[in-house]
């Protein structure tokens, strides 16, 4: 929840106020052995599952001295691409929805659907991937599947460079994204801001460039930067991303490596020891921390998403702008909306207090 | 100022909508392998629960067999609870002698099949053998 | 390499890309600006309870673009006493991190007038004095 204080049209003090369900899930964790800790892990988030699942396996594949075999690795890339692609696809819908764009949303939100089908087409399901295993995958893509996702890939390069050429020239759009909420490069850092956030501003951090897990050492690809630092440069950045992505997923399809992929066991103790596992989720740095004394649990399992350090320390982003620019500025950082979806303003001058909730904030003065 | 979605908007009133009428016309169609629901075949089943210890939303509980049945020595098999289950598959994964039978059935909003006992129990045949 | 120096601080290598050193309480600010000039952000503060030691562990994970590697200074305080520095004068960002540290294992960061609890953790734990993470604490 936001709390918002205003004076008349004019935003002054913003303060987060935020509960996460995350948090009952470390405490699980504990309790529970370490395969099903990967299924919990894959359930923090559901737009983010594949990315949570790869980081907690990467993670307790290093304490076990397990490496997943390279064809593995490619079809959890493989998997974690769509899902950025159909992630960054949803935001740019939401932000359009926000904005008061309807058509635009539910045009994206179309083309989003094809991605899911292929994410259906090799994982099994729509949303939960659930495909990752200690040692590897839980199925392989044969060569009908593999055509299949290279022909819809086609189709959703041109959609999305059809929208990425929306976002850049719609003067609705442009309008309304540019010069708002703007960050500065120093101040990214000394907030701690992370994803295509931090890349708005001008600072080349990515880490599947700089700390490359999966199979990203393999492929090449680029790291999107763009300077401007405003919500507008924040979109633009995704959709270029979402771009990158399908790059990467052909490269990663047409060049397979032959091999296994589905592990025939896996071990269910780990050694003593702990790890710091860091991926780059559609959001930004997803980061865990696992420490086990042996055993069949995990130690401690500690989760930093994204979101939390995107949403809590950009307080200082909403000062000086008008009412209206606060639920732009909101979505422009991609917030899990599950967590935050209230706003509650308090207006000093008139003394006047309101819960609201994003949307209706969002529209708020239209019929 | 350019209305880029303006064209797009007037190609798609020549389309048919992109809302799939469902539950009215059933056109739904899910992906090859998509994970719907399964059960165990107990001609298969070997009664080791691996799939009750890994199960991470605990939906299934091994209960004991109507009749002995000589691949299964312990005489318990899986059942599957479809309102815990959430369809991961680890117990299909996990399963020694791939007693699982998967299907990408997906409509299971009714009482009448809550748990996989009963297609389990379908599938013994007459005699007990494997 | 195997280990990384930075001031008179030696980080030791423990995998790729990941240097740890340690701490003590209060020296924690004084390692904490010099990574903070290697052109680095703060990851995650990571809190680990230790009953058998009777400490509480804390990891500060900064990432650093110069080094390209993580840089872990690790610090640990009793748990009868929790008490260490705050850092959020130096980076602002840390502030997100001190309030779960606090709110799930009762950290107190010295200096964050911002703490409170039920940032996090419901008002029914809260209200009896229980920190949710720790090993006793019995949820």
């Amino acid at each position: 929840m936001l709390r918002v204080r205003t004076e008349g049209e004019e935003v002054v003090e913003v303060s987060v106020n935020t509960g996460y369900n995350h948090r009952g899930i470390e405490k699980l964790m504990e309790k529970n052995s370490w395969i099903k800790g990967m299924y919990l892990a894959g359930r923090v988030c559901g737009i983010c599952n594949a990315v949570h699942t790869q980081v907690y396996v990467q993670g307790v594949e290093k304490l076990m001295g397990v490496e997943p075999p390279p064809r593995a690795n490619y079809i959890r890339t493989v998997v974690m691409e769509l899902e950025r692609i159909h992630s960054h696809m949803l935001i740019s819908a939401v932000v359009a929805e926000i904005v008061g764009f309807d058509t635009l949303f539910m045009l994206i939100m179309r083309d989003r659907e094809r991605v899911m089908y292929l994410k259906d087409l090799v994982t099994g399901s729509r949303v939960h991937a659930d495909i990752h295993i200690v040692g590897g995958v839980k199925r392989d893509i044969d060569e009908v599947r593999r055509d299949k996702i290279l022909s819809e890939l086609k189709v959703v390069e041109e959609r999305l460079k059809y929208y990425r050429k929306v976002f850049e020239e719609d003067y609705t759009l442009v309008k309304r994204l540019t010069e708002v909420g703007r960050i500065r490069t120093a101040e990214a850092l000394r907030h701690c801001l992370v994803g295509p956030t931090l890349r708005a501003s001008g600072v080349k951090s990515d880490v599947r460039f700089d700390d490359p897990y999966a199979a990203y050492s393999e492929i090449p690809f680029n790291v999107v930067v763009r300077d401007e630092g405003d919500s507008w440069a924040r979109m633009v950045v995704r959709l270029e991303e979402a771009l990158v992505s399908v790059d990467i997923v052909r490269y990663a399809l047409e060049h397979l490596p032959q091999g296994p992929a589905v592990p025939k066991a896996f071990p269910r103790a780990a050694k003593v020891g702990e790890v710091i596992s860091r991926v780059e989720a559609p959001r930004g740095e997803l980061i865990y921390h696992i420490v086990s004394t042996g055993g069949g649990n995990p130690y401690r399992v500690k989760i930093r998403t994204p979101s939390f350090l995107n949403i809590i320390n950009t307080e200082f982003t909403y000062l000086g702008h008008r009412l209206a620019d606060v639920p732009v500025i909101f979505a422009s950082y991609d917030p899990c909306i599950s967590c935050t979806e209230r706003v509650l303003v308090v207006d000093e001058k008139r003394g006047l207090k309101k819960y609201l909730s994003l949307r209706e904030l969002a529209r708020w003065g239209t019929t | 100022m350019r209305l880029s979605v303006i064209r797009e908007v007037l190609r798609n009133l020549a389309r048919r909508p992109s809302t799939l009428a469902y539950p009215v016309r059933r056109e739904v169609t899910v992906a090859p392998g998509h994970r719907g629901r399964h059960y165990a075949d107990l001609m298969k089943c070997i009664g080791c629960s691996l799939c009750a210890v890994d199960c991470p939303a605990n939906a299934i509980v091994m209960e004991k067999l109507p009749q002995q049945l000589k691949h299964n020595p312990r005489g318990i098999y899986p059942v599957v609870d479809y309102g815990k289950c959430v369809f991961c598959y680890q117990c299909v994964f996990v399963c020694p002698v791939k007693a699982y039978v998967t299907s990408e059935h997906f409509e299971m909003a009714d009482y009448a099949i809550s748990t996989s006992r009963e297609l389990s129990l379908s599938s013994i045949r007459v005699g007990g053998q494997a | 390499m195997a280990e990384l120096s930075i001031g008179n601080y030696s980080f030791r290598e423990v995998g790729p890309r990941r240097y740890v050193v340690s701490v003590d309480p209060d020296k924690l600010r004084e390692a904490v600006e010099l990574v903070v000039k290697e052109d680095s952000y703060l990851s995650t503060i990571s809190a680990v309870d230790l009953p058998k030691e009777g400490a509480i562990e804390l990891n500060y994970v900064f990432w650093s673009i110069k080094h390209r590697a993580a840089l872990i200074v690790k610090t640990r305080v009793s748990r009868e006493r929790p008490v260490v520095p705050t850092i959020v004068d130096i980076i602002p960002g840390a502030l997100g991190g001190e309030l779960e540290a606090y709110d799930l294992f009762g950290v107190v960061f010295e200096g964050n007038a911002r703490l409170r609890r039920g940032f996090l953790v419901p008002e029914d734990l809260t209200s009896k004095g229980v920190y949710p993470m720790r090993k006793d604490a019995g949820v």
